[in-house]
């Protein structure tokens, strides 16, 4: 599904030379469930960020769905994400003037969907995460766990192809958090679903087919479960 | 996706409730102003343009020039007469003589009495084929072709007799003629400068005047007017070289080279100050900038504030983004929030503007209304450039965002860019506002000097009450018995005061000298109390002895300068006046006076009695028991002139008349600086905020380090006194150029000093360091451990 070759990314602030990123080599097929551990400042927000064209790195090759990314333009490369990638974040991320119905309909809105199956496809993915009795309300009146079902919901309303997810456990508690990665891991499963996650858990890392270790911007191990 | 934006919109304001009162009361009173203001532009511009043929009808006026060139409205009686007899270019030429303030009274069983300030006018019946009144009632063909015809609008009929079908009913014209109506005409539009509503046959002329000024060349009256409608084709040029030869026709010598007769098109009449226009177009173009300023600012104010709350908005945007949004779609979003309150300050603004509409009619006395026809497409395109001028410069910075960084909170100054545009929009309503400020001060100033700088007379406590009368012995008895009204101290008859918009100016010959001197010499008519009653000192010489017509005359400083002698020089010298008719030795010099207002030079004057000019009688009364001397004056007035209307006047009030339009101007300026300020303020508000917040941690981190509240406001004040010094010295030279420019209408004049200018700085830095204070404080005293735990 996606490849990268000999991926780099460094800032520059004059003449020091700041390396986030060293010739990273990463193939991920189709219906992988990967996580990305490491400490802190090694590097694997950045990674998951270029691998969902959100940065771009600053040198090497990248490949999605068998398309040159380094060599389109800006439309086309955010063309390419917008119909196959889905965000989930730590911190959610919902618009907070929006409530829980008009957060998931955002996305297909930016989709030119009809409002009639806008409505549908919300009104489905209320059902599958059983939500539909807090559709009125706004983010500030959720739980974090709540929350964070909300901003997978919208992750998938528009039946991305792979879903990224930065540490989406990292502001829940435990219980909640396993009922997310419950929740991951019942995607890829059943419906094949590839994911890749940024954790600090083994726990939640060990929900994955695969884990890869990142210490100071490159790949130290890679083993698959 | 429409929908969705404006629902965000929506939910934005009024979770920012502060903000978005901000902007839309800026914005408001801005377009507030651009209504009020194209309304008033628009009313000026339509002026008279009802008429048909337009570019063909022109007024005729007069220039003299000798020495120095003047110019009247006004036409020597005979002028259109000749024209017409001697030159085929117009197809009609009608003159109309207008006398103001006359008595109209309806014979009947009770006599009605009515003071008519427009007055009446002796039209010629082509008159009505040039302008555009017409008849609802009475026939076309033959109005005012015979004597004692009067034609009147609806409006007058209404007011004489409560119905408009009053065709043969009786007008008497101050107890002198009879008119009997035989046209009604149709109301006069609010749009016109001829205001006249009551016209009466041109033959009864001479028997109203007394005199005969039918053929007199020599003289102006500045109710003579004539108007003329050319032929196809017939060029300007050609008509004034034809009133060039008609000048050749009927003045010799010296006066040949000092009258010129031209013609001025209808579109100027309202326009032409020389002229008597109404509206100065360099007026007209003040309020145009003025408001064009007060848009902008109200737009600057805008973007300052919306692109201030940007960071704000930073985590909605990064989402958005991520969630697919195109930068496009993002600009869209913003230029509907913008829509959004411009159409909400729009709605409060044609509502602010219904309310003051009525409240400037009043200040100018005008029957201004919206033209929603012409309002409609002006309303569109000011909220048209204000969405784009004000939505896309925050919708841009916003849609560019790179959603990582704002996503993480790492978005900084120079990713929502411009607070040194902040600043220059700063330093650009301040300079607007403090050039308003300057002006306003120098305005009333002005009006302050002119009203109280000593005018060489007394004018407090005097009233003046008309005399409608040519019998002596009638004026005498009045005299008497006002002399013993209790209260009152003095009384004296006189034409008119000291300071008047009524002047009688005449040829003067001095000393029997072979040409009459240039200019002319005002003649003030007075008993011998005239100079005791108004203060009025000699330099040299005596006053005159009483007398009832003119054996001995006063002279005033400025004509004696004229003639280049001493005072004393002229003491005895003989003095003929009213074109030789009227020759006396001068006995006295009187110190000058200011005989008009300051926006004219004081005139060479003469002061004798003489009976037949006598028209008012100027009353110096104990002001503690004014109101039962007024009364007193009233009844033996009104047991002296049964068939007149009494009326009254305190000097002081007359003359404070003649600075009318400059207080309009005062009142327009203080409304307009007064809106610039609070606009300005708002957009310094807006600044102060978004300092605060970019500052929060530097403030945190410096009262760590222990720095004292004045220290941190310090930070600020710093900030905004750059700001406010740059903005004064970009106002001060277009202040003082514009100002200088209106001091010009004064030949007696403050002068710009640097006290105004230091006046207007100090008031600006109070007003702005009100705003920014409390919003610098708040921030000033944040406890650091909050704002750093933030970070």
């Amino acid at each position: 599904m996606l490849s990268l070759k000999n991926i780099s990314k460094y800032h520059k602030a004059g003449s020091l030379k700041t390396t986030i990123l060293q010739n990273i080599n990463l193939d991920v097929d189709a219906g992988e469930f990967v996580s990305i551990m490491g400490p802190s400042g090694s590097g694997k927000s950045t990674l998951l960020n270029i691998i969902g064209m959100l940065d771009e790195p600053s040198e090497g090759y990248q490949y999605f769905l068998n398309e040159p990314v380094h060599q389109l333009k800006d439309k086309q490369r955010s063309a390419l994400y917008k119909a196959n990638i889905g965000f989930v974040f730590q911190a959610y991320h919902l618009i907070d003037e929006l409530t829980v119905y008009e957060n998931i309909e955002t996305p297909l809105l930016y989709h030119d969907i009809k409002s009639g199956e806008r409505k549908a496809l919300v009104a489905d993915m209320l059902d599958r995460f059983q939500i539909v009795g807090k559709k009125d309300l706004f983010p500030s009146q959720l739980s974090g766990g709540q929350q964070q079902l909300v901003g997978i919901a919208r992750a998938l309303i528009v039946s991305p192809k792979l879903l990224l997810a930065d540490e989406p456990t990292g502001n829940l508690n435990s219980k909640q958090g396993d009922e997310i990665m419950e929740l991951f891991s019942k995607l890829n499963k059943e419906e094949g679903m590839t994911i890749i996650q940024v954790t600090h858990s083994e726990k939640n890392a060990a929900y994955g087919t695969r884990i890869i270790n990142l210490l100071d911007g490159t790949i130290e191990s890679s083993k698959n479960i | 996706m429409i929908k969705n934006y404006l629902k965000i919109a929506w939910r934005n304001l009024k979770r920012n409730k502060a903000y978005a009162f901000i902007s839309v009361t800026g914005l408001a009173l801005g377009v507030t102003c651009g209504i009020l203001i194209f309304t008033l532009i628009s009313y000026h511009l339509s002026f008279d343009n009802f008429h048909k043929n337009p570019d063909r009808i022109y007024r005729f006026y007069t220039e003299w020039h000798d020495g120095t060139v003047g110019m009247a409205s006004a036409v020597p009686q005979p002028l259109g007469k000749a024209y017409r007899a001697n030159f085929n270019l117009s197809e009609k030429t009608a003159r109309i003589i207008s006398y103001s303030g006359t008595l109209i009274s309806l014979p009947g069983k009770d006599i009605k009495k009515f003071e008519e300030k427009d007055g009446v006018a002796f039209t010629e019946p082509e008159y009505f084929d040039i302008l555009n009144f017409p008849l609802i009632q009475g026939d076309k063909r033959n109005i005012l072709a015979k004597p004692n015809q009067a034609l009147i609008t609806e409006n007058i009929a209404k007011k004489y007799w409560g119905t408009s079908d009053v065709i043969g009913n009786t007008i008497r014209l101050d107890n002198k003629i009879s008119f009997t109506v035989t046209g009604i005409l149709k109301d006069l539009p609010a749009n016109t400068d001829r205001k006249q509503e009551i016209y009466v046959s041109y033959a009864n002329l001479d028997e109203y005047t007394d005199k005969r000024h039918e053929d007199a060349w020599g003289g102006v009256y500045s109710g003579s007017q004539a108007f003329t409608l050319l032929k196809p084709n017939v060029s300007v040029e050609r008509v004034n070289a034809a009133l060039a030869q008609l000048v050749k026709m009927n003045f010799k010598g010296r006066d040949a080279k000092v009258w010129n007769f031209k013609i001025q098109p209808l579109s100027d009449i309202h326009f032409n100050a020389d002229l008597d226009g109404y509206a100065d177009r360099k007026y007209l173009w003040a309020l145009f900038f003025i408001g064009l300023f007060l848009i902008i600012t109200a737009c600057v104010n805008f973007v300052n504030l919306a692109t201030a709350q940007a960071l704000n908005r930073a985590k909605e945007v990064g989402i958005r983004k991520v969630l697919g949004s195109l930068p496009r779609q993002l600009f869209w979003q913003f230029i509907a929030e913008t829509a959004l309150i411009t159409l909400v300050a729009t709605f409060f603004a044609v509502i602010l503007a219904e309310v003051s509409l009525p409240l400037i009619n009043n200040l100018f006395q005008s029957k201004m209304q919206f033209n929603w026809a012409l309002l409609a497409p002006f309303i569109f395109i000011i909220i048209l450039i204000v969405v784009f001028l004000s939505g896309s410069y925050p919708g841009l910075v916003l849609a560019r965002f790179q959603p990582i960084l704002a996503l993480k909170s790492k978005l900084s100054q120079k990713h929502i860019g411009g607070f040194s545009l902040r600043r220059v929009l700063v330093v650009v309503q301040f300079s607007i506002s403090q050039v308003l400020i300057i002006g306003t001060i120098i305005v009333v100033a002005q009006l302050h000097y002119s009203q109280n700088t000593d005018l060489g007379f007394n004018k407090n406590a005097i009233v003046m009450v008309p005399l409608p009368t040519d019998d002596l012995s009638k004026m005498k008895t009045l005299l008497n018995r006002f002399n013993e009204v209790n209260g009152v101290e003095k009384a004296t008859l006189c034409y008119s005061a000291p300071a008047s918009q009524s002047n009688s100016t005449t040829g003067v010959n001095f000393d029997h000298r072979a040409e009459d001197e240039h200019g002319g010499i005002n003649v003030k008519a007075g008993d011998v109390n005239y100079l005791s009653l108004f203060g009025l000192k000699l330099v040299a010489g005596r006053n005159f002895f009483a007398a009832d017509t003119t054996r001995e005359l006063l002279v005033n400083e400025t004509f004696v300068k004229k003639l280049n002698l001493k005072p004393k020089d002229v003491i005895g010298k003989i003095l003929s006046i009213d074109g030789h008719h009227t020759t006396a030795p001068i006995v006295g010099v009187v110190k000058d006076f200011y005989n008009y207002s300051f926006h004219t030079e004081i005139s060479p004057i003469c002061i004798s009695p003489n009976y037949h000019s006598y028209s008012n009688v100027a009353l110096k009364i104990n002001m503690h028991s004014a109101n039962s001397s007024l009364a007193s004056i009233e009844k033996i007035w009104n047991n002296t002139f049964p068939d007149e209307l009494y009326s009254y006047s305190f000097l002081d009030d007359s003359i404070a008349k003649f600075y009318e339009m400059d207080n309009i101007l005062l009142k327009l300026i203080e409304a307009f600086a007064a809106i610039a300020i609070l606009i300005g303020c708002l957009g310094l508000y807006g600044l102060v905020s978004f300092m605060a917040v970019r500052k929060t941690k530097e403030i945190g981190v410096r009262k760590v380090l222990g720095a004292s509240i004045q220290h941190i406001l310090w930070l600020f004040g710093k900030e905004f006194c750059k700001l406010l010094l740059i903005a004064f010295f970009i106002a001060a030279p277009i202040a003082w150029w514009a100002m200088n420019n209106y001091l010009k209408d004064f030949v007696y004049k403050i002068s710009i000093g640097p006290s105004i200018f230091l006046l207007s700085i100090a008031s600006t830095f109070i007003i702005a360091a009100i705003t920014v204070g409390y919003r610098a404080t708040v921030a000033a005293v944040t406890n650091p451990v909050k704002s750093l735990r933030s970070e």
